[in-house]
């Protein structure tokens, strides 16, 4: 399925009509599902992904199939496991990933390593805070709304954490071959650019430049790299606006309803 | 996930279940009568990458989604029958192409933190392709002619963690999918290649609402349980974990005619499973006489049995009233029978069932 990549350069479109600097449409939802601790489902175009996050509890038995350790050494702190699951319809043909593939295990790792990190692990040691992660249709960032999903989750279960982590891809619009001087970096990534171009994910902490997560799979020429971070870095920023608003308005609307009381200090909060 | 996971629940409070669940009528312990389903929510086609897909919320808060997708398949062995100049005059092997085969159905049931090789995912999702192919009209419909066919994949995921035994959402959800479920029209003819149309609004429902002469709906999979003389439909956990025999009863609805809503709508069952419930590995009660705390030792030492364990004894001990004691051994042929013929009843709980699953808009 080749790309057209001659077509950028005429227009400055891609082929899905956004500029090079556009996200696609990202929706959220917070605390979907009653009986979780937390829960979120989150839309980056086309990809699709559930989170439902169970704990801090009591470490159960060693459960087949997750991921885990990061942040639990010694047990004075919370253990993050996490598991993934790619639905087998979730891509244009089907296609099965057992448990034990391994794109799905370093998934788990990089997802379980980031959110260990900001999440307030020491708080809750001897304990587990397992996420699992259901993708229900995939087009591309898969990577990127995993942590989004699982970072609302983790808001929604109230775990203290430092900020955020939220994430975003960035390519470029030339391949690694082709050497053309004025390539244009470019946000998020759909299934059809990433199949074709060099791209990497990145999450940051919050609006702060701190880069929480770098992935990047493909061959990239080192010139490109910085534009391409730079972009992306931004592009977190702005997912970080859009959640912050989903998890605001869910808050606002939990109070107006009387599911929770108003918090201490919140009485000027303005509520509309 | 098997049906047995515990229940932390006391001897004490298991028999009080079960008292009020065998009182006539049943008390049961979130206020349901027998009959009744635990209160859901559903919507179907939320996945446009599928054929069909649901998604299903129980008020306990478990929740599922089924996807399905379809793929054209050669069908082995076919291409022996057919030969192009002579398409129609063969007849050979036409009778064992005309029914379908149950490996153009694959069924896979997807539970977070459990393995997939797990016994209890392994028994759930046999019992979920075991009514769908139970009697082969399901695969017939997947047929496109004499050498090819559809291979459906069900994917059956449940999202939220296995708090009741996800059976009864489990097989809901995936006949609500199947309902929604559309495959491509048609264009070619005979045994040819097939050829289909590519506009998806002229795609047939696999099984179309409005039919002249039968509608049949895909199969359903309740679950069923007797406690004392009374029969529970859809137990919550802590129910199950009291249950004399619980069952699993598959049964497909088929409806003759467009007579009136419901009206000539017969049951035919598919199959029946028992469920092993946890009750069997509850720990049994200990009654006053034979408790320590009340002054029972001495009665103990009397008999010469000081040695062995006060549980041991009591659960050899005669039944007493308000003692738990976990039940034992097989289940009675009569209490069987009631319990298949209470599922297909007519008007009974499998019409409300259906009744509302059609109620749910399939876009």
């Amino acid at each position: 399925m080749p790309l057209d990549t001659s077509a950028y350069s005429l227009a400055l479109l891609r082929v899905d009509g956004r500029r090079w600097n556009e996200l696609r449409r990202v929706h959220a939802q917070i605390r979907t599902q009653a009986a979780a601790d937390g829960s979120s489902y989150l839309e980056m175009g086309h990809t699709k992904v559930m989170c439902v996050v169970t704990g801090p509890s009591e470490p159960g038995a060693r459960r087949g199939g997750t991921t885990g350790g990061a942040g639990g050494g010694g047990n004075n702190a919370a253990e993050v496991s996490v598991t993934v699951v790619v639905a087998g319809f979730s891509s244009v043909d089907r296609k099965r990933r057992g448990r034990g593939d391994k794109r799905n295990l370093e998934l788990q790792s990089t997802i379980s390593n980031a959110l260990a990190a900001s999440l307030h692990t020491h708080l809750y040691p001897h304990s587990t805070i397992s996420i699992s992660l259901h993708v229900l249709s995939q087009d591309g960032s898969l990577l990127a709304a995993l942590i989004n999903a699982a970072t609302l989750a983790c808001v929604d279960a109230g775990i203290p954490m430092t900020d955020y982590v939220v994430a975003c891809t960035a390519g470029s619009t030339s391949t690694y071959a082709a050497n053309d001087e004025d390539a244009d970096p470019l946000l998020d990534l759909n299934h059809q650019e990433e199949q074709e171009l060099p791209s990497l994910t990145v999450a940051t902490l919050g609006a702060t430049d701190r880069v929480a997560v770098l992935v990047c799979e493909s061959r990239v020429q080192a010139s490109r790299l910085e534009g391409m971070l730079a972009v992306g870095v931004d592009g977190c920023k702005q997912v970080r606006e859009i959640l912050d608003r989903v998890v605001r308005d869910k808050g606002r609307k939990m109070v107006s309803e009387g599911t929770v009381e108003r918090g201490i200090g919140l009485e000027s909060m303005d509520l509309d | 996930m098997a049906s047995t996971q515990h229940v932390l629940l006391s001897p004490a409070e298991l028999a009080y279940i079960h008292a009020s669940l065998s009182l006539s009528p049943p008390i049961r312990p979130d206020g349901r009568t027998p009959t009744q389903f635990r209160p859901l929510v559903a919507e179907t086609d939320i996945l446009p990458g599928t054929n069909g897909s649901a998604r299903i919320c129980f008020a306990d808060g478990t929740e599922a989604i089924v996807g399905v997708k379809a793929e054209v398949e050669r069908t082995p062995g076919a291409d022996a029958v057919y030969d192009p100049d002579h398409a129609y005059d063969t007849n050979a092997g036409e009778t064992a192409l005309e029914a379908g085969q149950s490996d153009w159905v694959e069924l896979s049931v997807e539970i977070p933190g459990v393995r997939d090789d797990d016994s209890g995912v392994a028994f759930l999702s046999a019992v979920l392709s075991e009514a769908l192919l139970a009697d082969g009209a399901f695969s017939a419909r997947l047929r496109i002619n004499r050498r090819f066919h559809w291979k459906l994949y069900l994917d059956i995921l449940l999202i939220s963690p296995p708090l009741s035994y996800p059976l009864p959402l489990l097989s809901l959800t995936t006949h609500l999918a199947l309902l929604s479920t559309r495959l491509p029209r048609l264009k070619s003819e005979g045994d040819e290649d097939p050829f289909f149309d590519d506009d998806w609004a002229a795609a047939p429902h696999l099984f179309p609402r409005h039919d002249t002469t039968t509608t049949s709906r895909p199969p359903i999979t309740l679950l069923v349980m007797a406690a004392g003389r009374n029969i529970v439909f859809d137990p919550s956990r802590e129910e199950l974990a009291v249950a004399d025999v619980a069952l699993a009863v598959s049964v497909v609805a088929t409806t003759a005619g467009t007579g009136k809503k419901g009206g000539g709508r017969s049951l035919r069952l598919l199959s029946v499973r028992t469920i092993d419930p946890p009750s069997r590995l509850t720990p049994p009660g200990v009654a006053n006489e034979a408790n320590s705390a009340y002054g029972a030792k001495a009665a103990g030492l009397v008999a010469g049995q000081g040695q062995r364990q006060p549980e041991a004894r009591a659960a050899e001990a005669e039944r007493v009233e308000g003692v738990w004691r976990a039940p034992r051994g097989g289940s009675k042929a009569g209490v069987l029978a009631a319990l298949v013929g209470k599922v297909l009843e007519e008007g009974g709980v499998v019409d409300e069932v259906l009744e509302a699953l059609e109620g749910v808009d399939l876009g």
